[in-house]
């Protein structure tokens, strides 16, 4: 029934051109109205949990008290110039650019060199993959006490190791120029064979007969690669390097299991300067300006990766 | 339309189950019911001892209905009780870290006890007088009593007996003073070439721990750490916090008999546990962990001392928060004299590790057992007599982290122990402004 709708729209419209504009919109706005509808259960929730949330962070970054008894009272940008000057905020900024960078690139490389290695698909791959996928079945939570581990000074299992090579071991999580490195290794470790699958199911979209002829023609495997399958893998690339500058930024669970964002802040990243913010330091105001520029660095990043994947889809 | 007819009615039915949800449960003739919040901040068996406490309670008391709600560490706990007074549905109880006390009254978020312990007939003074005069201290604000303690801990040297045998040292008699520690700890440091496999001494440093420890060595270097009767003020870039850092940062670089770096304080106790340090200073709360752990000889002994003998205490204390109908206040408040009484006390205190703060629990025929049975559990009650409180200031945490974040540094080499406390002192100056800005600076 509500199917119908839409179909019989263009009779409606043709039958009486001359109607008033009102008239009209009204009989468009009934013809959709199943559509609003159907919409409607997620537009309640997206409203009540997502713009709700977002409009109250919009608010709360407006106001802050200057004193702890005094009422909160409206200081416009005051909050947002307050987080823009703290240096821990630049701090983590810094540190999760760095973050970002660090654990992007070498998990996407690793999960390229898995697929190209394991994309033929024999018992021997199958184990393999399945092999490289399983640190994604571990919850971050469970790695990081996993990790804390292996990275105990001393007496870890990596200290256990490395101990019989080097003389003086690094403090893993314990040295501020070392335990952001810490951090980033379990990110790589845990993301590589998640990305490996995107690029697996990109693999299998390279066109078999493109492979062929460049085949006979002499090509080595390098030519395929640089010339055929990279170009190929270009929409997973793009799809990939947002998810993992995503993950950057909204996956900090180690952060909190493992170094509460320090020694000395060196692994403090913006997720958790906002925690920190909002709960130790009991700010609303500040914790809501510094949610506030991270949503909109998140929002351009999305548009930005929107627009380029549209043009893609829109050219030759 | 009959599609969108039923996701109307669909819509209804959410929408009044909901609205039932929102209405609180008419309060009918049954029990008070009443929830405590409690933090788990060592083993998990807590959880289920604490299980065993309330179900005694409940069925001692049937016109209340006590219910356990473990909200995670010590940190976790304070921000979930925060979450639930904003939220407007405040526990009846809670287990609150000591030194957080502060920091929620200045806030607004606790229930001044005074009119409670006044309508059972009997005075502050008395009320008071039963626990160590030692936790009193983060207990009394403003000469109100805000929190009665309920589980507490000092600082503690811990030692490998079996390690100090071997290099010729009596562990019966322990270190004492500074010197005679740094001395212990040289001669307990084993060296291959440049490798050491076994460290002199580890003392935690991570976020909590770290300024706890600071506040132990800046006692016991006859310092104050911060200001007791006024939130407002910490006493960082001072000669007594500057010679406890620096002799930290000796036993790093200058005696080379502590790790580099800031280690954790699990990390410190697996490294003991292991062999791989000596020596350790940990809380009375590891006690349990290390005499079910260690396979050898192990000794505690007091925190020594550069100046004087002196430990800040640490733990936590029953709460009420503020806000609560009157009803839920009095169930709560026969909760915690109930949980507190000399019997119970002792029973938590023995079960945990912890000491009991009720100093009538250990007269109590149980308690004089065990500690015949368990000498080492003595040795955290004698040093109670040179405890003080812990350091709690407003927004406490933050204030703590400056400090915490510079010691790190030091630790790690990066900056000298000097301008580490000048840096830290300029940044609690910064946190603590709007706190001044209102009390100590606001004139007439």
């Amino acid at each position: 029934m509500s199917l119908a709708g839409p179909a019989a729209l263009p009779v409606a419209t043709s039958a009486a051109p001359r109607l008033d504009l009102p008239k009209r919109l009204f009989t468009r706005f009934r013809a959709s109205l199943p559509a609003y509808l159907l919409l409607l259960p997620s537009l309640v929730f997206l409203a009540l949990f997502t713009y709700g949330a977002m409009g109250r962070v919009l608010i709360d970054a407006l106001y802050q008290r200057a004193t702890p008894k005094a009422p909160v009272r409206f200081v416009g940008l005051d909050n947002i110039s307050a987080v823009l000057a703290d240096p821990a905020f630049t701090g983590a900024v810094v540190n999760n650019l760095i973050y970002a960078v660090g654990t992007a690139i070498p998990s996407i490389g690793l999960a390229l060199l898995f697929a190209l290695t394991l994309s033929r698909t024999h018992a021997v791959s199958s184990a393999l993959r399945a092999a490289l996928f399983l640190p994604v079945l571990i919850p971050m939570v469970a790695a990081s006490a996993l990790f804390m581990f292996i990275f105990l000074p001393n007496v870890g299992l990596l200290d256990y190791y490395i101990g019989r090579l080097m003389p003086v071991l690094p403090n893993w999580l314990g040295d501020p120029d070392i335990a952001l490195y810490a951090i980033m290794i379990i990110t790589i470790w845990k993301n590589a064979g998640y990305y490996m699958l995107f690029f697996l199911a990109g693999l299998q979209a390279v066109p078999e007969d493109v492979m062929e002829a460049a085949h006979l023609d002499g090509a080595g495997p390098y030519q395929r690669l640089r010339h055929i399958i990279l170009p190929e893998l270009k929409p997973t690339f793009l799809f990939v390097i947002v998810i993992a500058i995503l993950n950057a930024v909204t996956q900090v669970d180690h952060v909190f299991v493992m170094t509460q964002g320090g020694p000395s802040n060196s692994t403090n990243l913006v997720l958790f300067y906002i925690y920190q913010q909002a709960v130790e330091h009991y700010d609303v105001g500040k914790a809501s300006a510094a949610t506030l520029l991270t949503l909109a660095a998140l929002m351009g990043l999305t548009a930005l990766s929107f627009r380029t994947m549209a043009n893609r889809e829109g050219g030759p | 339309m009959l599609f969108s007819r039923r996701l109307m009615f669909g819509l209804a039915i959410a929408g009044t189950m909901a609205g039932a949800l929102a209405v609180p449960a008419l309060a009918g003739e049954g029990p008070t019911e009443i929830d405590l919040f409690f933090p788990v901040p060592v083993d998990g068996k807590l959880a289920r001892d604490m299980g065993t406490l309330i179900k005694e309670f409940n069925e001692g008391h049937p016109d209340i209905k006590a219910t356990a709600v473990y909200t995670g560490s010590y940190d976790d706990t304070l921000i979930k009780t925060r979450a639930a007074i904003k939220a407007g549905k405040p526990p009846s109880a809670v287990i609150m870290s000591a030194n957080f006390l502060l920091d929620m009254q200045i806030e607004n978020e606790l229930t001044n006890l005074d009119a409670l312990i006044k309508a059972d007939g009997t005075t502050k003074e008395q009320f008071l007088g039963q626990l160590f005069p030692a936790l009193q201290g983060n207990a009394v604000i403003n000469r109100s009593v805000y929190g009665v303690p309920f589980h507490n801990s000092t600082p503690l040297l811990y030692i490998n007996a079996d390690k100090a045998k071997e290099a010729g040292l009596d562990p019966e008699k322990p270190p004492q003073t500074w010197a005679e520690l740094t001395d212990w700890a040289k001669k307990l440091t084993k060296r291959e070439g440049d490798k050491v496999t076994q460290w002199g001494i580890a003392i935690p440093c991570a976020y909590d721990y770290c300024g706890w420890m600071m506040e132990t060595l800046t006692m016991s270097n006859g310092g104050r750490y911060y200001n007791e009767e006024f939130g407002g003020e910490v006493y960082y870039d001072t000669p007594s916090m500057l010679g406890a850092l620096t002799w930290w940062n000796d036993l790093v670089t200058k005696h080379k008999v502590h790790a580099p770096g800031a280690t954790p304080g699990p990390a410190v106790s697996t490294s003991f546990i292991s062999g791989n340090a000596a020596m350790m200073m940990l809380s009375t709360g590891s006690l349990t962990y290390v005499r079910d752990n260690a396979k050898f000889a192990y000794k505690v002994a007091f925190i020594p001392r550069n100046v004087r003998n002196a430990v800040p205490i640490g733990g936590a204390s029953l709460i009420v928060p503020a806000g609560l109908e009157a009803d839920k206040q009095k169930a709560a408040w026969t909760l915690i004299k109930w949980m507190t009484s000399p019997e119970k006390s002792g029973w938590w205190s023995r079960a945990t590790g912890y000491f009991a703060p009720n100093m009538a629990a250990y007269k109590t025929p149980e308690m004089v057992e065990f500690l015949n049975k368990n000498p080492d559990a003595k040795t955290a009650v004698e040093q109670l007599d040179v405890a003080k409180p812990w350091f709690a200031t407003y927004k406490t945490v933050p204030v703590r982290k400056t400090l915490e974040d510079e010691v790190m540094l030091v630790l790690n080499g990066k900056k000298q122990p000097k301008e580490a406390l000048a840096a830290a002192q300029k940044a609690a100056d910064e946190t603590l402004k709007p706190y001044n800005a209102e009390t100590s600076l606001k004139l007439p």
